[in-house]
């Protein structure tokens, strides 16, 4: 990797991370926070197949998904969610590799693969609920209730799919996108 | 003046994530947690971002008030969740907005070198940062030009709306970056040789004050929550 592959990185982590925070802060509401698994792996699909039309060598989207992970600890996400992208951001990365970085098709599976680091931010509701909530009585009993309903253990599984589907979704969108606009602009 | 070494900015920012925004040890943390809402504020006059500041006070004083307003209800839904938003991100917000207009970039790639961060993460961490701003005005200067146009946010055409935000502003941030990374490659940037950095970073005594704050927090929040 050389600096230009470097400085790539770090302007798409910065386009990325905008469009995943305007969207996350639609979890507060308490029925949005299951559909951020929905709606920020479409949304991302945009900025991140512009992100792979740039990538060309190995360990590009891993440090982009690790980034991701640091983003979410300084953001007060919890510690999971690096660990997470670490593992999703290296599987994406050899799916990515597969394709010799330019197959089309493995680039919307590599999106779903990415997408995936998301669910690291849903694990502390799941595996230390007391502790979770008890670090969120502020928001009164009545969020705590509304999303523990919401949030039954067999969601888990369900939310790391749907981010997986919709990354897939996201994927596709992104191509279309950059087949309308972005290769007309001329900046694929 | 106080001026902190970008080492203990990064302490500060992640204890007040953890502490502020995650609410790590719930009421166990007072009185910590509201000595960290209240130094960002401090920091950020240290660094004369007055209008800054206060702006941040006022709206972290309205989530503060509207936390004891007896309410009923829906109303004390939304109220409660209004004023646990503006409490937990508003002194997060202003402890990022002093370390970020308080730390030259090149103090943040000094201080990463020193902790000995590959710089494989740290040039894209530092780019991601200097960029951050220029997304944001390249947004602002697409809404403005929508405004110009009499374009505005439609109802029924969300996802209409977001195309027509998202794929300026990405097309722009692209055009950008490449100029950028042009200046940045004419500058050295990437090239085999050991960087050089003219500046001074250290740690002083206010370093210091700030580091036994920290512990301090995490000795007082561990010991409360084991008795």
């Amino acid at each position: 990797m050389k600096g230009k592959d470097l400085i790539n990185i770090g302007i798409f982590s910065a386009i990325y991370f905008v469009v995943v925070m305007v969207f996350a802060m639609l979890g507060f509401i308490p029925v949005f926070m299951p559909l951020l698994a929905v709606l920020v792996p479409i949304a991302g699909g945009i900025p991140f197949m512009l992100f792979l039309t740039k990538v060309k060598k190995f360990g590009m989207i891993l440090i982009m998904s690790i980034i991701m992970g640091i983003m979410m600890i300084l953001t007060g996400m919890g510690f999971f969610t690096v660990i997470v992208s670490a593992v999703t951001g290296l599987c994406a990365e050899l799916v990515y590799r597969s394709g010799q970085y330019k197959s089309a098709s493995k680039a919307v599976l590599t999106h779903g693969v990415f997408g995936m680091w998301l669910w690291g931010n849903y694990l502390p509701l799941f595996f230390m609920a007391d502790k979770y909530w008890s670090t969120r009585k502020d928001f009164g009993q009545d969020y705590i209730d509304a999303l523990t309903k919401l949030m039954p253990m067999w969601m888990c599984p369900v939310l790391l799919v749907t981010a997986f589907v919709c990354g897939i979704i996201g994927g596709l969108l992104g191509k279309a996108v950059m087949k309308k606009h972005f290769v007309k602009a001329g900046i694929v | 003046m106080i001026k902190l070494d970008p080492r203990t900015k990064l302490l500060l920012l992640l204890a007040e994530a953890v502490i502020v925004l995650g609410g790590l040890g719930g009421g166990n943390a007072e009185p910590f947690k509201t000595v960290f809402m209240a130094l960002p504020f401090l920091l950020l006059l240290t660094v004369k971002k007055y209008r800054t500041a206060v702006i941040g006070a006022v709206l972290l004083g309205l989530g503060l008030a509207a936390g004891h307003i007896p309410t009923e209800g829906r109303g004390a839904i939304v109220l409660l969740m209004c004023s646990g938003i503006l409490t937990r991100f508003v002194p997060s917000l202003m402890m990022g907005n002093y370390v970020m207009s308080s730390t030259r970039v090149s103090e943040f790639t000094a201080a990463m070198e020193r902790m000995h961060v590959t710089p494989k993460i740290t040039i894209p961490m530092a780019v991601m940062f200097r960029f951050f701003p220029t997304v944001k005005e390249e947004c602002s200067a697409i809404g403005e030009a929508m405004k110009m146009r009499d374009i505005r946010l439609g109802g029924s055409k969300v996802m209409q709306m977001a195309e027509y935000r998202l794929v300026p502003m990405m097309t722009c941030s692209v055009k950008i970056g490449e100029e950028l990374s042009a200046a940045a490659l004419t500058r050295g940037l990437g090239s085999p040789v050991k960087r050089t950095n003219v500046c001074r970073i250290g740690f002083r005594a206010a370093d210091i004050a700030m580091f036994l704050l920290c512990a301090a927090a995490l000795v007082w929040i561990i010991w409360r929550s084991v008795t």
